[in-house]
């Protein structure tokens, strides 16, 4: 802009601060920090926080503030070109237990035991493909942080490193190149979920029978493993106070939420087929937010002669964020009694659900995502939170923006009739057999 | 934890801090284990050393920004005071214009919250502040 500024970050962000200035080419820049947090404080609380001390650097808060719009710059303020950044050799060669050792210390795990990724194993892996070994796959972004790009090569490490067979090595090429990872840097903790359709199921033998979302088959658990490994190496993601900043974590980082949609027990048409896939075509698709929470706890759970499912989910997904959407996990058993209620399509439903999921425009403004990301949308015009906003605060509305919020996917092994809901939006479908 | 330190922890070189190719300064953060050297122990055994892919994607090179020239006064000047739309935000931004206010009358302050939501590009406001401005401050990162 030309303009001197000072940038106020808590303290909390210390780290993240100095570290997105410099990858954003500015390692010096002036930031002040102030007491954490902001959020909640009362403006008396906040005078104290403007009239003490910035906590990191020691000095005077606005002492510091005049200081970055006044002091002349230093010649190292000044400078300009380009720098590379390293990220070591391509290869490493040392004793097997040093090297578990090594990728351990230098943040290339999950923390778990890996199988390290020897040069016979990556080429292994990549036999997988067709795809050349130094083909350009993607561009992944830790966050706000500009994208780091990666090759078929950097991909078959992560997968070697996770457990992965080569025959699932196309349906992580597809995750790859889609560039999502699957740790974000966000205070939230967020949750990812992937669903994969088509005969590659059977073939990967993914298991979308009894515990379908549970560590009980290879493909399930190492490929959601795999993605998370991925996230790590491929865009530098997960680096806590850096490049990952949920505040309390999520267990589901783990794995992620894998899905093999159980197309032949469901009464609907398959996800991929919803988003204009042929059904003999493999694809993996990817979802994000903030979790999974299960069904039988909702209003109308018990009822015998005939189970209220739709109550069920939308007493459910009213609890959710409509910011993300919800992606319900039905089991066969749910969705083929919801078909003979007369929910012949997932379309039929989601309409359902739509539009009596309700809250008042007391309760929508109240909440924090409404605030942080909607309502600045509202006061662009955008809707339906331009409308919403100008409503009385008793005005009834839908708890999700649109009817598009809404995914089901079918998938378990029909031991009992249980839904769960995860509070995820839907991100994108990508062709696995592209990677083969 | 100091600059230097962080830089080099995370794999950027302390080297950026004063513009020079970090290609140039890798060896401030050698692997601790890992090296280059030749197998020489028996295949299999556990001192025998087997050679592993770097899995680490590709990071972009950094341009280096320079910082725009600094005022010598605040006094007379016209300084925005920006809200990100952080929670809080707004509040700490008006104890600064008080701040302003009975320490440094001199000093215009604007207080403008940014458009959209807070990752989001405001290049209108950018444009104000640059046509009416002499200075910006930022709040809140968190």
């Amino acid at each position: 802009m030309g303009i001197p500024s000072a940038p106020i970050i808590t303290k909390a962000f210390k780290d993240l601060a100095i570290l997105n200035a410099a990858k954003r080419g500015m390692p010096r820049e002036r930031i002040c920090f102030t007491q954490h947090p902001v959020w909640g404080k009362s403006p008396e609380e906040l005078k104290v926080y403007v009239n003490g001390d910035d906590p990191v650097n020691n000095k005077p808060f606005m002492k510091e503030v005049v200081d970055a719009l006044t002091v002349p710059l230093s010649d190292e303020e000044k400078k300009s070109g380009m720098v590379s950044v390293s990220v070591g050799p391509p290869t490493f060669t040392d004793t097997v237990d040093n090297l578990q050792e090594f990728y351990l210390n230098n943040g290339y795990t999950d923390f778990l035991p890996i199988i390290l990724p020897t040069e016979e194993r990556v080429d292994a892996m990549m036999k997988g493909t067709s795809h050349h070994p130094d083909e350009v796959v993607g561009k992944m972004a830790a966050g706000a942080y500009p994208p780091w790009s990666y090759t078929v090569r950097h991909v078959a490490a992560s997968a070697v490193m996770a457990g992965c067979r080569p025959e699932y090595f196309p349906l992580l090429l597809a995750v790859a190149s889609t560039g999502i990872a699957s740790l974000f840097s966000s205070t939230n903790s967020f949750a990812f979920a992937m669903i994969v359709n088509g005969p590659i199921r059977d073939k990967l033998e993914f298991n979308y029978g009894i515990g379908a979302l549970g560590p009980f088959a290879q493909a399930n658990a190492a490929i959601g493993r795999a993605w998370t490994i991925m996230s790590k190496n491929l865009g530098n993601g997960g680096i806590p106070g850096d490049t990952y900043l949920g505040s309390v974590g999520n267990n589901l980082n783990y794995n992620n939420v894998v899905i093999a949609e159980n197309e032949e027990a469901s009464p609907w048409d398959p996800f991929h087929v919803q988003r204009g896939f042929k059904k003999e075509e493999n694809v993996v698709s990817l979802f994000r937010g903030l979790g999974v929470v299960p069904g039988q706890v909702a209003r109308g759970s018990s009822v015998n002669t005939a189970p209220m499912f739709d109550q069920q989910m939308s007493d459910l997904f009213s609890t959710f964020t409509g910011f993300f959407g919800a992606l319900i996990i039905a089991d066969p058993l749910v969705a083929v009694r919801l078909h003979e209620q007369g929910y012949d399509t997932k379309d039929k439903l989601i309409d359902w659900l739509y539009k009596n999921t309700t809250q008042t425009v007391k309760d929508y403004k109240s909440r924090n995502y409404s605030y942080l990301f909607e309502y600045p949308q509202a006061l662009q015009g955008v809707e339906p939170f331009a409308t919403w906003y100008k409503l009385p605060d008793d005005a009834v509305i839908p708890h999700f923006p649109r009817p598009s919020s809404f995914n089901i996917v079918v998938t378990g092994g029909q031991t009992n009739a249980y839904p769960q809901g995860a509070n995820m939006s839907y991100g994108v479908s990508v062709s696995i057999d592209k990677w083969t | 934890m100091n600059r230097r330190k962080l830089l080099s922890l995370l794999g950027m070189s302390p080297a950026i801090l004063a513009g020079e190719s970090v290609l140039a300064a890798q060896g401030e953060k050698k692997p601790a284990a890992a090296t280059h050297a030749a197998a020489s122990a028996k295949p299999g055994t556990a001192s025998a050393k087997i050679t592993t892919v770097n899995p680490k994607g590709m990071p972009p090179q950094i341009q280096l920004i320079p910082m725009a020239p600094r005022l010598d006064s605040l006094d007379g000047k016209t300084v925005y005071l920006v809200d990100t739309g952080f929670h809080g935000s707004d509040m700490l931004l008006q104890q600064i214009q008080e701040w302003f206010k009975t320490n440094m009358p001199g000093v215009t302050t604007v207080f403008k919250r940014k458009a959209g939501p807070y990752a989001q590009d405001d290049p209108p406001l950018w444009k104000e502040i640059k046509e009416k401005g002499n200075a910006v401050i930022m709040a809140v990162g968190h």
